[in-house]
This record gives structure tokens, C-alpha cells and sequence, in this order.
């Protein structure tokens, strides 16, 4: 199988504005996900996990190293989901939606779609504002799921929802990722997020970064949160981070 | 995959009508009785304070003009028929017709100019460094300098008073804008270059809705700016006009001649306030009253 995401021999140095302080937070790195694998990418604050994720998206450039994005016929669609929803709030939910599915091209009825696939149809006209947190976020996967992406980074996902919540939002990822085969990054401080989620998982770790474990998981989906195997997983992933 | 409904209500963080999602701008009026009380509350609160002020000031300045009993301060009749006189003659429309044009094209021309540099220069930190020194400069130079110095060099074209109209407007819309592009929220432009959302989506769905608080202030300060300036262009180098009629009266000795162009003036100014800035302003924050609907 070929990669779909390459990752190669990736250098990113910070310089920090005020101080002038350099900070290298890449140097050489590699990185390869194939068609339909979902890594999870875990480790401390300030490892770079953000960093990554800004250098696949297109947000920073690398200062040498290359990204390579390989769709099968066509450029590849990215689809992002952050930590925060960021959403507009002067448009209603079906709106913020529609942004995303209008620049790539693709028909409304794709949002509306969407937003029922998360569950907030009857939501559409509603501003984020009066929603809760977890159907932002829900409105924010909309947004990200309804461009069909070929790629699909998530930035911390939940980690601003409660656990209830986050539990629910997790099933649902799970459900859409199940409709076809994508390129995923996820990153998150939570193992067992990526142990429920991921296909595998990387550690990253040090200054500069660099990958120190790798883990994959062949448990086959549909997952359940309390799977035993999955909760013994990552125990030993929590044992690598502390 | 769709979840179940009584899923999403759980999540939701505050109590919802069943069913009913929030509508930005249906929010329409019902009738009853608590209506009609909510009703005479807002003319209450919002409409009495400021026509008992006009009525303040009217019956200060007769008590006024009665005591001094001076054609230098005219007394309400005077001044009433006067701009009776002004309504009744086709003149005063026409002078307020070309006011009300170079106010307008130059307004106009100065928010154009004024959304494009000051988006520009709150994006980019060196073009704003280059450029704010001239923004203050024009700031700083007295409305007065301005109309001259344009009277001078355009004469009676005009190019004279729409130039001296923008350069009048635009610093203060431009610095107003260049803060509102500072408060954007740099998350929102990250999502908005992930999706590759266009230059047109981005200008009309994210800078403008988060600009408009800031232009609105801006455009009051500016319009006020824009008065002034025209009527010193129309004293100075032109022949027609409110500012025009205004220098006349004055030549005239006639102080409640003054009064009443000034009174039209006022009357235009409230008319922009309330029937346009305010309309344009409840229009562009429909959102926030469907938010909190």
C-alpha cells in the first residue's frame, strides 16, 4: 500500500519575536500514513503535535523537508477539526457549514447532509451561539466531514468538552470514518482517545521532536469505549508519557 | 449516521423551546397586553429623554432671546419662520441636494478606499508602520488647512470637495479599521485558510462582520468629519450649497437665517443617525439577537 501522507526529513525551527529566541522543534523528521489509516499522534505539551498538523495543513512551511499529499485522482480535499469549533458566529450553523462545502466546490445539499449526519439538522438555522459546546464541536465536524476530505487532521477535538461529551463525539468520528477510507491525523493528550480512535499511534517526544514509540492497533471497528484490550493499550502508552 | 435526538438535547447547555430552532430575525411582534406595556416602556425610556432635551434647550433659548431681546439672538418664531421660508422656496432643496452629493460621493469614495487600506494595513505589520505616520499627519491637520489648501489647488471643480471629504473620513476610518482587523480573532483566518475560503467569502463573511462596530463608530465620526469639512469648502470655494448659504446669512447680519440652515443641518445629520447608521447597524447585528433569542 502506498503512503498517502510522506512526511520527509521535516525541519521547523521558531524564533520567537520578542526574545529571539531560537526553538527547534523538528529536525529530520519522518513520517508515512497510508490510505485509510487514522494515526493518533500523542505526547507532552510543546512536542510539536500542533506544529505537525499546521505543516501538513499548509499553515506553516517546513524550513526544508517535504510534505507530500497524494490523493488518488485529483488534489487531495483537507479537512480540519480544532480544538475550538471556530465558528462564525454571525451565521447560523448550516451557514458555517456551507463555507466550507462552497469553496470546495461542492453543493449545498452536502452541508445540510452534513449537519444531519452529526445530528443538529434541526439546528441549521440556529446561530453557535445558542448551541452547546458539544454541538458546536458537532457543527465544527460537520464543516470538516462535509467536503468528503481525502484528509482529515484533528487538533485536539475534545479536549475542551466535557467526558460525556467527548464520548459521544468520539462514536460519531468513529461512524463517519467508517464511511470511506481516509488520510487521519489526530492529536491529542488523550491515550485513550487514540487508543479508541487510531489505527496507530506515535509518541512524540523530546527537543526536537522525534517519534521515541510507535503502537498499532489492530482492534477492529466498531470500537467500544471500554474495550479491555484498548484500556490495557493504554496503560502502557501512559506508561511512555509519564 | 444519525444520532438520536433526545442525544442532542442532552447535550445542549441551556433549556430550548422543543423543537423550535433559534431565528435570527423572526422574532416578530405579538400582540397582548404585555406587549403594549413592553411597548410603552421603550417609548418611554428610548423616545421621551431625548425630545425632553429639545424641549429643554428650545424653551432656554427663548428665555434666553427674551431677556437679551437682541436680533443676535433671535426668539423660536423668528427662526421657525425663517426656515418656514427656507421649506417654502425650491432653494433650500436644491442647496441641500448638492450638500448632501459631495458629502455622499466623497463618503463614499473614502469608506471604499478606507475598507481596502485599513484591512491591509491591520493584516500587515510593515505597511502599517510605513502608512500610520501619514494617517496621523492627516489627523492631525485641522479640517480648516484641508478645505483651504483643497479650495486652492482644485478651485471649484468637483474634485475639490469629494477629495477633501475623504481625505477627511478615511484616516479616521482606516485607524478605526485597522484596530477592528487587530481584534479578529487569528483562529477564525487559520480555518479560513484551511478551507480555502475566497478572497469575496472572507472579505464579506468574516472581516466585515467583525468590522462593522468598528466602521459604524467610525462612520459616525467620519460623517461628522465630512460636515464639517464641506461647509468650509462651500464657504471658501464654492458658490452653492449649505455651507454657501450659511456665509451669506452671515454676510446678511442675519443671525436667524443661520439659524435655519443650521437647523436643516441638524435635521440632516439626525435623519442619517437614526434612519440610516442605526437601521444599518440593527440590520448587521441581527445575529446577536438570534443568539440570544
Amino acid at each position: 500500500m502506498t503512503a498517502a501522507l510522506e512526511v520527509r526529513d521535516v525541519c521547523k525551527t521558531f524564533v520567537h519575536r520578542q526574545t529571539g529566541r531560537r526553538e527547534q522543534i523538528f529536525d529530520g523528521l519522518d513520517l508515512s500514513v497510508e490510505h485509510g489509516e487514522l494515526v493518533a499522534v500523542v505526547g507532552a505539551s510543546g512536542t510539536g503535535k500542533t506544529t505537525l498538523l499546521h505543516l501538513i495543513a499548509g499553515l506553516e512551511s517546513p524550513d526544508s523537508g517535504t510534505i507530500e499529499l497524494g490523493g488518488p485522482d485529483r488534489t487531495p480535499r483537507l479537512g480540519m477539526v480544532f480544538q475550538q469549533p471556530r465558528l462564525f458566529d454571525w451565521l447560523p450553523a448550516l451557514q458555517n457549514v456551507e463555507l466550507a462545502t462552497d469553496a470546495a466546490g461542492i453543493g449545498k445539499p452536502a452541508a445540510r447532509d452534513a449537519l444531519e449526519a452529526v445530528g443538529l439538522a434541526e439546528y441549521a438555522r440556529s446561530y453557535p451561539s445558542v448551541l452547546s459546546g458539544g454541538q458546536r464541536q458537532r457543527v465544527g465536524l460537520a464543516r470538516a466531514f462535509a467536503i468528503d476530505p481525502d484528509v482529515m487532521l484533528f487538533d485536539e477535538p475534545f479536549s475542551a468538552l466535557d467526558e460525556l461529551t467527548a464520548r459521544r463525539l468520539r462514536l460519531l468520528v468513529q461512524d463517519l470514518w467508517l464511511e470511506r477510507p481516509r488520510v487521519g491525523l489526530l492529536v491529542t493528550h488523550n491515550p485513550l482517545e487514540a487508543t479508541f480512535l487510531a489505527d496507530r499511534i506515535i509518541v512524540l517526544s523530546g527537543s526536537p521532536a522525534r517519534i521515541v514509540a510507535e503502537h498499532r492497533i489492530d482492534a477492529p471497528r466498531p470500537r467500544q469505549p471500554e474495550d479491555d484490550d484498548l484500556f490495557a493499550l493504554h496503560r502502557t502508552i501512559v506508561g511512555q508519557l509519564v | 449516521m444519525t444520532i438520536s435526538q433526545s442525544d442532542v438535547r442532552q447535550e445542549s447547555g441551556r433549556p430550548r423551546l422543543s423543537g423550535v430552532p433559534a431565528d435570527p430575525g423572526g422574532a416578530g411582534p405579538s400582540s397582548g397586553p404585555l406587549d403594549r406595556d413592553s411597548r410603552l416602556r421603550w417609548v418611554l425610556g428610548a423616545v421621551v429623554p431625548p425630545v425632553l432635551l429639545v424641549i429643554i434647550l428650545l424653551l432656554a433659548w427663548q428665555l434666553m432671546a427674551a431677556k437679551m431681546s437682541t436680533p443676535l439672538v433671535p426668539r423660536l418664531g423668528e427662526i421657525a419662520g425663517q426656515f418656514g421660508d427656507l421649506l417654502r422656496t425650491s432653494g433650500l432643496w436644491t442647496q441641500v441636494g448638492l450638500t448632501l452629493e459631495r458629502v455622499g460621493i466623497g463618503f463614499v469614495i473614502g469608506f471604499l478606499i478606507s475598507v481596502v487600506v485599513g484591512i491591509a494595513m491591520g493584516r500587515n505589520t510593515l505597511l502599517r508602520r510605513f502608512l500610520e505616520p501619514l494617517m496621523l499627519l492627516l489627523l492631525v491637520i485641522p479640517g480648516l488647512v484641508k478645505a483651504l489648501l483643497c479650495v486652492i489647488w482644485f478651485g471649484v471643480s468637483l474634485i475639490n470637495p469629494v477629495l477633501c471629504v475623504v481625505l477627511a473620513v478615511a484616516p479616521v476610518l482606516i485607524m478605526n479599521i485597522v484596530q477592528g482587523v487587530r481584534s479578529v480573532d487569528d483562529q477564525l483566518v487559520e480555518m479560513a485558510d484551511v478551507y480555502r475560503l475566497s478572497p469575496r467569502v472572507r472579505l464579506f463573511r468574516l472581516w466585515l462582520p467583525v468590522l462593522a462596530p468598528y466602521l459604524f463608530a467610525a462612520a459616525r465620526l467620519g460623517i461628522s468629519r465630512a460636515w464639517q469639512v464641506i461647509v468650509l469648502v462651500e464657504i471658501f470655494g464654492l458658490a452653492s450649497g449649505i455651507g454657501y448659504q450659511l456665509n451669506l446669512e452671515f454676510s446678511n447680519n442675519n443671525v436667524a437665517g443661520v439659524l435655519a440652515w443650521t437647523i436643516t443641518f441638524a435635521l440632516i445629520m439626525t435623519i442619517i443617525e437614526y434612519g440610516v447608521f442605526q437601521t444599518l447597524e440593527r440590520l448587521s447585528g441581527r445575529w446577536r439577537k438570534g443568539a440570544g433569542a
